[in-house]
């Protein structure tokens, strides 16, 4: 299992485990995480599932794709370095714990 | 114990007409979402899904709530789109059309033929003159115009498009099996695949941005270009159109929210959210469940033919306050008008560019004083699809 944690602008955090592969939007989504919407299931087509990802992760994730890029430039809150598409981030396969931001808005 | 054994009975809603729904579906809708998330109703011939949580379960669980209805008039009057299917083969279709409608390409191509369009349609209107339909002379034309040119259709005009997705979206919804629809429904398919069929020779010598030249060099079977192409004609002129229709008459039926918005022209992106939560163009589409299930608490045994109704979801009180008011200052919350999962609608940054960002500032920025028009007043109707079908207008001509 990987481990995932969500900290939200409140101070409050949700610490999920999950089945390596699972995107950080799935795991957010189907476990009622508040503040991720993935209106589009994943497809890299609405960002409503962005995330800021704490430095210390950044490191380890794939390269923002092309459809990934274009989207975090609609997102509702402020593009930044930390800025991904939870669709576009799974665990597992060497990220075996990850740990994001969860913005104040995403519509 | 069965699962369906600890679930509620779903109950018949015998008292639901297809003439009210018509008419003005959402005092239905709040009577039936009272109740329960899940109707049986007779003259739809389905169970209709009225709550917001139910409906956005259906959006995310494709293995359950199967796209691939059988017997479905979409299937009849437009071919078998990727609409209709699940994934993995909806997957590879809706991949086919790459980024044309993405907010790249409508940057790089689409913003300026949008504008181009706008100028010229709303000329069409001024000329018209005050009390004018915004929907016949504006809205439609405008529409139909930008998605003849993403398409690619060069050799057909924007009222062609307004004829083929009409009587296209007519069959779809032709429950009652006129043959006069599906008479003219067929000419419309058969139209669109000769255009099809023309265009694409001519685009593999010839490449550009558009949508079908996207398709020419795909390894998408020919059938199912066809298919796709008629549900984007469908779902891509219908919608914008009434989007913008349904906008442009809340903020003139809301004073109070026009002059909000007049002062602060960047509030166009609430008014466009705000517009498709409170009148879901698309107000209804079919789901079938592949095995006996609960959904809500309701139980739905296989087989089961649904409709999710957005139009419903979209004003259920649990998700949004006070629901039945146009309101572009309330909470911002997710609604469900593009619909959700992997069917979310392909043309969502389309509308918004087109709509929000071009067609309604501009729209209240050449027509001063616009307003209702007392003596005509508008009309709007619809529940599978909802718009305005008649909008006279007036304004102060300089």
């Amino acid at each position: 299992m990987a481990k995932i944690s969500f900290h939200h602008g409140d101070g409050s955090t949700d610490v999920l485990e999950v089945e390596p592969g699972t995107s950080v939007m799935r795991a957010a989504v189907t476990n009622g995480v508040s503040g991720i919407v993935g209106e589009c299931g994943g497809q890299a087509m609405c960002a409503t599932c962005h995330v800021y990802v704490r430095q210390e992760y950044l490191d380890a994730l794939p390269p923002v794709g092309d459809d990934e890029d274009e989207m975090l430039d609609c997102t509702v809150d402020e593009r930044t370095d930390r800025s991904r598409l939870g669709c576009q981030v799974k665990v597992g396969d060497g990220l075996e714990a990850i740990e994001v931001d969860v913005p104040e808005s995403q519509v | 114990m069965s699962i369906a054994a600890e679930a509620r009975p779903v109950p018949t809603a015998d008292w639901v007409t297809i003439e009210d729904l018509y008419r003005n579906p959402f005092p239905i809708y709040q009577k039936m979402r009272a109740e329960a998330p899940v109707h049986w109703v007779p003259a739809v011939n389905r169970y209709m899904v009225t709550s917001f949580e139910a409906c956005h379960i259906i959006e995310q669980d494709q293995e359950i709530y199967s796209a691939n209805e059988t017997g479905s008039l979409m299937k009849r009057a437009m071919g078998h789109s990727m609409l209709r299917k699940d994934d993995p083969e909806h997957d590879v279709e809706r991949k086919s059309y790459g980024g044309v409608l993405r907010p790249r390409a409508i940057k790089e191509t689409w913003n300026a033929i949008f504008q181009e369009n706008s100028d010229k349609y709303l000329a069409q209107l001024k000329a018209a003159g005050p009390g004018a339909d915004f929907i016949w002379e504006y809205a439609a034309p405008y529409a139909a115009e930008n998605l003849r040119r993403i398409i690619g259709f060069e050799n057909a005009t924007q009222e062609d498009l307004q004829r083929w997705s009409q009587t296209m979206i007519d069959g779809t919804g032709n429950y009652a099996d006129d043959p006069e629809v599906w008479a003219k429904a067929e000419k419309s398919s058969a139209e669109v695949d000769a255009a099809i069929d023309e265009m694409l020779p001519r685009l593999r010598q010839h490449p550009n941005a558009t949508l079908l030249s996207g398709l020419a060099d795909m390894k998408i079977p020919l059938e199912s270009i066809r298919a796709n192409l008629k549900m984007t004609i469908g779902g891509g002129l219908n919608e914008p159109r009434d989007v913008l229709g349904v906008a442009v008459w809340a903020l003139l039926s809301n004073p109070d929210q026009l002059a909000q918005v007049l002062a602060q022209p960047a509030r166009f992106t609430d008014v466009f959210d705000e517009a498709i939560r409170w009148v879901a163009p698309i107000g209804m589409y079919p789901r079938q469940v592949t095995r006996d299930t609960v959904l809500e608490g309701m139980a739905l045994p296989e087989g089961a033919r649904l409709g999710v109704v957005l139009g419903a979801a979209n004003r259920d009180p649990k998700q949004f306050e006070d629901p039945e008011t146009f309101n572009i200052n309330r909470e911002k919350k997710p609604h469900l008008a593009f619909g959700g999962g992997i069917h979310y609608c392909a043309g969502a940054w389309v509308a918004k560019a087109s709509v929000a960002a071009i067609a309604l500032p501009q729209v209240f920025d050449q027509l001063p004083n616009l307003r209702l028009d007392p003596e005509h007043p508008a009309v709007d109707a619809g529940w599978v699809f909802r718009g305005m079908v008649k909008f006279p207008v007036l304004w102060d001509q300089k």
